[in-house]
């Protein structure tokens, strides 16, 4: 279980990028608005790992949307009309996301493949509806200006600063950001390297036999789909307190594909393979900004080239560069 | 009651052959087509620019409809689909290049026809009324004769020619098709021209009534699952049965809960939702099919 | 001393076909019982039973006099009573070793948390898991093989994975889905030597479904025969090979008495 000296170098290289070098060259650069783009990698790459992680028991998840926008409503309901302070909203969105997935997922994850698939489709189309239906959801106007995420002090110690005092909220957002998402990844390294995850892999390829040899698949299934959920309801949590605002249309059925396609571009069997799908389509969308209407055209254009030439996802081109499977 | 019935009807005949290319083209290739939806909708666009805008017969324009979406639905199996199915690791890449094409095909749409809405001229004008307890206007009862006409020949296609007999071999068992000395490569590419061609069909239909827009393409592609999970992927009575089921379940709740809006929508994703809790294979389908 | 397994007037019905019909035996402690029957006898709906795989119509199963039957297959197999599948179910993209690492987490101590924060009991299980692996896969001769992939294992070596991943689970009773379809007169005899120390050296009670005559007369203790979904005789091998229903049954006669 123990590190190379490898994986340690790589693992410190990335903490000083994130932290440290975007910093620096975006200050240099003056290019402000890549914070925005670059907190907005990291929430994705976290709703994205928790479809990596159902794809990691055999379950192609394109429901995503549905949760972050359950967690984005609930950190954003507590927040305003509870008066909590989002730092404590945050977990609970999480938790609500995981507690719905658990009801939801009771009947649902007992459907396979493609079966699965179209229902968890379904699912965000369902969160969109709820969200326009329900009088505490505010219907079509959604719910805005929510405040700032507050400071936390303990014993008078600052831990958090309050980031409606801060000149430069983007940094601190980015920041949080990058936390989060190291953090969800470690947790999501550890999951899969443990006994969860070998008793994962081993119903992803065949769940007959895992039951076989005792493995509770129906238990395994929803505890790993409670987790998923929690981390599209942590993420989408975020996303709404940084957009200080949410609409039933802040996560709809693209999102949950494109969720889906992070983690297929990044490569399914990488942990780390979501980060850097989710890196590479959204930061190539945002660069093809620049071709105006043919931004999309351009878009899917290389993403078809891309499935047609990479059909097994970005990280199968490159064994030995930065791969911490 | 009567009206219900009728709009049920209409509907439901217009879903069926939408789910109808959608299940045909799971049962051949295992491909969940997300751009079934886009195709949809460029089949309105179609027959909106030969009949709409440049006056060629509606019929005529239909046809064009047909032929545009089977050859692109074509050149799609062919250069994409059947490359990556045979090059990837795992089935699910398909899924990801379904979703790649209908980012492509809304973007095409986009740039060639806008965002706008568009209709057409009716078709033929007025409104059948019967006592003020049906009333159906004639275009779109001719229209929905017309989806049911299709849908029969399309089954009598299936069961009755040899194209229809090799593609049923096909979507049953591949590797016994191929051993019976069925083309398969071949019938992949006529079975997924044939369901784009139904979805373009449909388009071009129900442009005379509802005209289309680019964003139809996502909500009809769910709803197209929806009907397939109903009915029970890859079968054929199943989607045709979804396809009713959706239409009259739609018909009703709009008739009764007009007044709430989308909650319709909600009402019938939550029973699908139970449904599937209790026969997760859908009306028709073989359990894990 | 009670039987071990009971199987007691056992039916399963599929809508109007009867798979199974009212069918009861014994199965004592450290015996190789076979169970087999033409093609479609309800073999394999019995072992699906037994190991709760399908649910019964009517009757039950029982193991030390506790219901096996209609619980969910991995209750059975945390009981000790562990199936195994034909060739093609496997961990297709997990090692020899890893299939039979995972396959032991049964005996895990540490709990789910325990290993995701890495406690000492987890790693003690680790290791003793890995030490486990070794010593079976050396017990089984496929110590050779052990780092290859399973979806690269040619057929013979698959039935024996399928056999190490069965065994990994510390089972009590093995029950083993026709292990020598397929093989060859040297491989079978092989498989039978292979089976037989699984319960000499390993105190496995051992049930099979198998096709293959010669290997289920050498190798068994006693045999039920299935046909039609009836239980017809149950014996040693030589009551077996003399009972008249038996041979009937072999040589197909039964059909004619089914047109009546």
């Amino acid at each position: 279980m123990g590190f190379s000296g490898k994986q340690l170098m790589g693992v410190g290289i990335f903490l000083f990028v994130i932290f440290i070098g975007v910093p620096l060259i975006i200050a240099a650069t003056g290019r402000w608005d890549f914070y925005y783009t670059l907190t907005s990698v990291a929430l994705l790459a976290i709703a994205s790992a928790g479809v990596w992680l159902t794809f990691y028991i055999g379950r192609i998840n394109i429901g995503q949307g549905a949760f972050a926008l359950i967690g984005a409503y609930v950190s954003a309901i507590l927040v305003v009309k509870a008066g909590w302070s989002f730092w404590i909203s945050l977990p609970a969105a999480g938790l609500f996301a995981a507690l719905v997935a658990i009801l939801i997922g009771l009947p649902i994850l007992r459907l396979r493949g493609v079966y699965f698939a179209m229902i968890t489709l379904v699912l965000t189309q369902v969160a969109t509806l709820t969200a326009l239906a329900l009088p505490i959801t505010n219907g079509a106007k959604g719910i805005s200006s929510i405040p700032l995420p507050s400071g936390v002090s303990i014993f008078g110690i600052p831990l958090i600063p309050d980031f409606s005092s801060m000149e430069n909220t983007k940094l601190a957002f980015y920041i949080t950001a990058c936390i989060l998402m190291i953090v969800t990844y470690a947790a999501l390294y550890r999951l899969v390297n443990s006994r969860l995850g070998h008793l994962c892999r081993s119903m992803q390829q065949n769940e007959e036999l895992a039951s076989s040899i005792g493995v509770n698949i129906s238990y395994i299934r929803i505890v790993i789909f409670a987790i998923s959920s929690f981390f599209g309801g942590i993420g989408g949590a975020m996303f709404g307190s940084i957009a200080q605002s949410v609409y039933p249309s802040s996560f709809q059925v693209a999102d949950s594909v494109n969720f889906m396609l992070n983690c297929f571009l990044g490569g399914l069997g990488y942990v780390f393979g979501p980060m850097l799908g989710t890196l590479v389509l959204y930061f190539g969308w945002d660069l093809l900004f620049e071709f105006g209407k043919y931004q999309m055209l351009i878009y899917s254009t290389i993403l078809i080239l891309l499935i047609r030439f990479l059909p097994n996802g970005l990280l199968s081109l490159s064994i030995g560069k930065g791969d911490k499977k | 009651m009567e009206q219900i019935l009728a709009n049920g009807v209409y509907l439901g005949s217009q879903y069926a052959m939408i789910a109808l290319g959608l299940t045909l083209i799971f049962a051949l290739m295992n491909v969940l087509n997300f751009a079934h939806g886009q195709m949809y909708v460029i089949g309105g666009f179609v027959t909106y620019t030969f009949y709409g805008q440049w006056g060629v017969p509606f019929v005529l324009a239909l046809v064009m409809s047909c032929v545009t979406l089977a050859i692109l639905g074509a050149l799609i199996e062919r250069y994409l689909f059947a490359p990556v199915i045979k090059g990837s690791a795992r089935e699910e890449s398909t899924m990801l290049l379904a979703a790649g094409i209908a980012f492509f095909l809304d973007a095409v749409i986009l740039l060639v026809f806008g965002e706008k809405q568009r209709g057409v001229p009716k078709i033929i004008d007025g409104v059948f009324n019967y006592d003020f307890k049906l009333i159906m206007p004639y275009d779109r009862i001719l229209i929905c004769f017309l989806a049911i006409l299709s849908i029969v020949a399309f089954i009598g296609l299936m069961q009755y020619t040899k194209t229809g007999r090799a593609l049923r071999a096909l979507a049953q068992d591949r590797t016994a098709a191929q051993l019976m000395g069925v083309n398969v490569d071949r019938y992949s590419m006529i079975g997924f021209a044939l369901g784009a061609m139904l979805a373009g069909l449909v388009g071009g239909l129900l442009v005379t009534i509802t005209g289309v827009n680019l964003g139809m393409g996502g909500p009809t592609s769910i709803k197209a699952f929806m009907m397939v999970m109903i009915g029970g992927a890859g079968v054929i009575s199943g989607a045709i049965w979804g396809g009713i089921i959706l239409g009259f379940m739609e018909a009703i709740g709009l008739a009764l809960l007009y007044q709430y809006g989308d909650i319709t929508y909600l009402l019938i994703f939550v029973s699908l939702m139970i449904f599937l809790a209790i026969r997760p294979q859908g009306l028709m389908g073989k359990p894990w099919g | 001393m009670s039987p071990l397994i009971q199987v007691k007037n056992v039916t399963k019905k599929y809508g109007g076909l009867t798979a199974n019909n009212d069918i009861s035996f014994d199965v004592a402690e450290n015996e190789i019982l076979s169970v087999i029957g033409p093609n479609g006898a309800g073999k394999s709906t019995l072992f699906k039973m037994i190991s709760s795989f399908v649910p019964t119509t009517s009757g039950e199963v029982l193991y030390r006099g506790e219901r096996i039957s209609n619980l969910k297959p991995h209750i059975v197999a945390r009981k000790g009573v562990v199936r195994t599948f034909q060739e093609t179910t496997i961990f297709k993209s997990m090692t020899v070793r890893e299939s039979v690492v995972v396959a032991q987490h049964l005996r895990a101590k540490a709990s789910l948390a325990g290993y995701f924060w890495g406690s000492k009991a987890a790693k003690e299980d680790v290791d003793a898991f890995g030490k486990y692996a070794d010593e079976l896969l050396e017990f089984l001769g496929m110590s050779p093989i052990s780092n290859e992939q399973a979806s690269n294992l040619p057929q013979g070596s698959l039935r024996a994975l399928g056999i190490a991943i069965g065994l990994a689970t510390d089972p009590k009773v093995l029950l083993l889905d026709e292990p020598f379809a397929g093989m060859n007169h040297d491989e079978t005899m092989q498989m039978v030597d292979l089976v037989r120390s699984v319960r000499d050296e390993r105190g496995v009670t051992v049930m099979l479904v198998e096709h293959d005559m010669p290997a289920v007369m050498n190798i068994s203790d006693r045999i039920v025969v299935l046909n039609f979904g009836e239980k017809i005789a149950e014996g040693t091998p030589s009551e077996i090979q003399n009972n008249e229903k038996v041979i009937e049954a072999y040589l197909g006669s039964v059909d004619d008495e089914i047109g009546m």
